[in-house]
């Protein structure tokens, strides 16, 4: 006896409806979550933009003035300092407590007594509110008195001025900025490394690879996805950080340390310029978003 | 469902769930009423906890007549306080009645969000309160369209010294801006400054400072017409002054980025010999050894004497449950707010002459020189204008200030800092 298929016959695939009950059940389960974050992120994405291309005040929209809130921003110099200090503050922050992350990661991954103890110490930075840790370093270094001025001085290094001279200023911020970040990093690598199997470095030292081979052959490529998100992370932390500058300096002295968020937080709410001020943030907000997308493109290109 | 819960059931749970969560958010913003019909007044902590407690208690205390509401007290916190009222009047759900920024009464007239205060006012000129307040202070409230606000309290800003540093110095106190510059010389000698002051981190008693000594020389931000003139040889008379104390270093160079903090550790660690801060700088410092002492006005190159003041009001908001209330309220408060005064629990001054003339404010002798002395003298922010104006909310405390301060202090061209002021303040000035 044989059995003969038809060549024609195919398996027959349910009808497809476009709304099935099925579907409209999903559909109606996630329309709350759908309308909250319209109300949450859409609506005032929308206004903003609104508010950006008109003349208002704090309470009131005002008149339409077009792109002429844009148009005065880019051609303002005090934007373009505010994007350069952006710029250094972004990639000391980023890069900076990545290194110390990174060398605290890899120190730690050794098996030594009080390991947890130096851990949880070293997360203090981060978890300590940035209002008590810009108080410290203020008291750390604010007068000529203060202890850091002090040792200064009497290591022969004269009195340096850490929030009052402008390039000091820079500097101090920027450290405090990569004091405060480098736990995150080094909590990221550290779950990074922890994936990394132990038996990849003992057969690249049974080849004879040299601990610094080890480092960028083995190491850097295996947590590179890692190493790319905390960097994508620690971007947005960076560029919208308004704490940390603000408590510190409030973006002095003379504009020296005013990044893009504390101009615009400024304009808005010391100047009451709100036009200006949303347009900034409008730009910051696009300027992140390009910024993620390259790097989201390096993390589908990482080796896994 | 297991629970007992059709699907239709947990799908309709859902929606009216969705459905309260988004017409709450739509509702619109009801009337300043605080709860059981009570007027809702916005107090800003003018003092330290105690005062918020007595003007708490001030403010349960009022017995509305009959009809009329009763009033509930909320502290709003400095920081960020102009974020908390904008959206808090955006939305509709701001206060009846509140104290807040010094201009913001006059900023908020200008959008239409302010009651104004003529009718109380009448009131006050017909019981005889109008004639208790210090002499011009409540017509600085008016403006084109009637009287913004109601003063309440004086903030000033004055030159202090401490004694024992200018006689450690062998420098007399001074008198006029000459006795000034050889007072600080004396005082730099001995590695102290004779210009405290601070232009950091929300601190902007620098800027201030350096208005008052515009002021001093017959200057100021501001014309007769209350338009923006920085660049006026007065100014640039008294900028080059400071200046001068600049380079001799008589400013602290670290100045620039103090806050007030850093500028009250400098002055209890003896650092700071003199200079400009608010009426409060004893007691902020725990000092009432007389140490620490109020100069008389300066006379300055061209034989004028000038101080600043703020002259902080309590307003009334257009979006009220009553206008009556608001008014009834308001005139309680001013005319029992003796109280405060009488706790001590205000660092500022008082502005009604009865309060003044308590035995309890004439102890602080300090405070009396400020209004005996200081008053008499003093200038509103709005310098050579006679008008307050909305405006000013704007430019005090903004960003062309500070860093103009920043500037002077650091010891940039006077006169270029000038104009790169006047472009700027033009820019927020509309």
């Amino acid at each position: 006896m044989t059995l003969t298929i038809p060549a024609t016959t195919t398996l027959a695939e349910p009808k497809r409806r476009p709304f099935s009950r099925a579907k409209l059940t999903l559909l109606i389960l996630v329309a709350p979550s759908v309308v909250l974050l319209i109300l949450i992120n859409a609506y005032p994405l929308v206004y903003a933009a609104w508010q950006s291309v008109h003349d208002g005040s704090l309470i009131s929209t005002g008149d339409l003035v077009g792109l002429s809130n844009y148009t005065d921003t880019l051609t303002d110099p005090a934007f373009w300092r505010a994007v350069e200090f952006t710029a250094i503050f972004t990639v000391v922050g980023v890069f900076g407590s990545w290194a110390v992350g990174m060398g605290l990661a890899l120190l730690l991954r050794t098996r030594t007594p009080g390991r947890g103890v130096f851990k949880v110490l070293l997360l203090l930075p981060w978890v300590v509110p940035i209002v008590v840790s810009s108080t410290a370093w203020n008291w750390l270094v604010a007068t000529p008195q203060s202890p850091l001025p002090s040792l200064a001085h009497a290591l022969g290094f004269g009195t340096p001025l850490f929030l009052a001279d402008p390039t000091l200023a820079k500097i101090t911020v920027c450290v405090f900025k990569v004091w405060v970040s480098f736990p995150f990093m080094m909590m990221m690598t550290s779950a990074a490394l922890s994936s990394v199997d132990d038996s990849v470095y003992e057969a690249s030292s049974m080849d004879g690879a040299t601990r610094w081979q080890q480092f960028t052959r083995i190491t850097l490529p295996m947590i590179s996805r890692s190493t790319y998100i905390s960097w994508i992370l620690m971007t947005i932390f960076c560029v919208n950080d308004f704490p940390t500058i603000f408590l510190l300096t409030g973006g002095g002295p003379i504009d020296a340390t005013t990044s893009l968020v504390v101009l615009s937080y400024r304009t808005v709410f010391q100047n009451f310029q709100v036009g200006p001020g949303v347009a900034i943030a409008f730009l910051m907000t696009v300027t992140l978003v390009i910024v993620s997308v390259l790097l989201y493109r390096q993390i589908r290109r990482a080796h896994v | 469902m297991a629970a007992g819960y059709s699907r239709r059931a947990f799908l309709s749970l859902g929606a009216a769930v969705a459905s309260g969560a988004v017409l709450s958010a739509c509702g619109g913003g009801s009337a300043s009423s605080g709860g059981s019909g009570k007027l809702k007044f916005w107090d800003m902590p003018w003092g330290q906890a105690n005062f918020t407690t007595a003007a708490q208690k001030l403010t349960e205390a009022y017995q509305p007549a009959n009809g009329l509401p009763g009033a509930s007290y909320q502290t709003i916190q400095w920081a960020n306080f102009t974020q908390t009222f904008a959206s808090a009047i955006a939305s509709r759900t701001g206060p009846a009645v509140s104290t807040g920024g010094g201009f913001q009464a006059f900023q908020y007239a200008e959008q239409g969000a302010i009651a104004y205060a003529d009718t109380l006012i009448n009131q006050f000129k017909q019981d005889g309160t109008y004639d208790d307040f210090l002499p011009g202070q409540v017509e600085a409230m008016k403006t084109d369209r009637g009287y913004a606000a109601v003063p309440w309290l004086l903030d000033f800003r004055v030159w202090w010294c401490r004694k024992s540093l200018l006689d450690e110095a062998g420098a007399k106190v001074p008198t006029n801006w000459d006795e000034l510059l050889t007072a600080c010389k004396a005082l730099a000698a001995k590695g102290l400054y004779g210009y405290g002051t601070g232009a950091g981190a929300g601190n902007f008693v620098g800027n201030q400072g350096l208005h008052l000594m515009m002021i001093n020389n017959g200057g100021g931000l501001f014309d007769a017409d209350g338009k923006v003139d920085v660049v006026t040889p007065a100014n640039i008379e008294a900028m080059t002054f400071v200046q001068e104390l600049v380079k001799i270093k008589a400013v602290d160079p670290a100045s620039v980025s103090y806050t007030a903090d850093n500028v009250l550790t400098q002055w209890k660690s003896k650092k700071f010999a003199m200079g400009i801060t608010t009426a409060g700088l004893d007691a902020d410092a725990g000092e009432t050894d007389g140490d620490l002492q109020v100069m008389s006005p300066l006379t300055g190159p061209g034989g004028q004497k000038g101080g600043l003041v703020f002259q902080n009001n309590i307003m009334m908001y257009a979006n009220t449950p009553s206008q009556e209330g608001s008014e009834a309220f308001l005139s309680y408060y001013i005319k029992n707010m003796k109280t405060l005064w009488q706790q001590n629990v205000v660092p500022g001054l008082p502005i009604l002459k009865s309060i003044i003339a308590l035995p309890e404010f004439q102890a602080q002798k300090q405070k009396a020189k400020i209004i005996a002395e200081w008053q008499p003298v003093a200038k509103t922010f709005a310098a050579q204008s006679t008008k307050l104006f909305g405006s000013l909310a704007a430019v005090d405390a903004s960003q062309p200030l500070v860093q103009f301060a920043q500037s002077i202090l650091s010891g940039s061209d006077p006169k270029a800092s000038l104009t790169t002021l006047q472009s700027t303040l033009q820019a927020i000035v509309k």
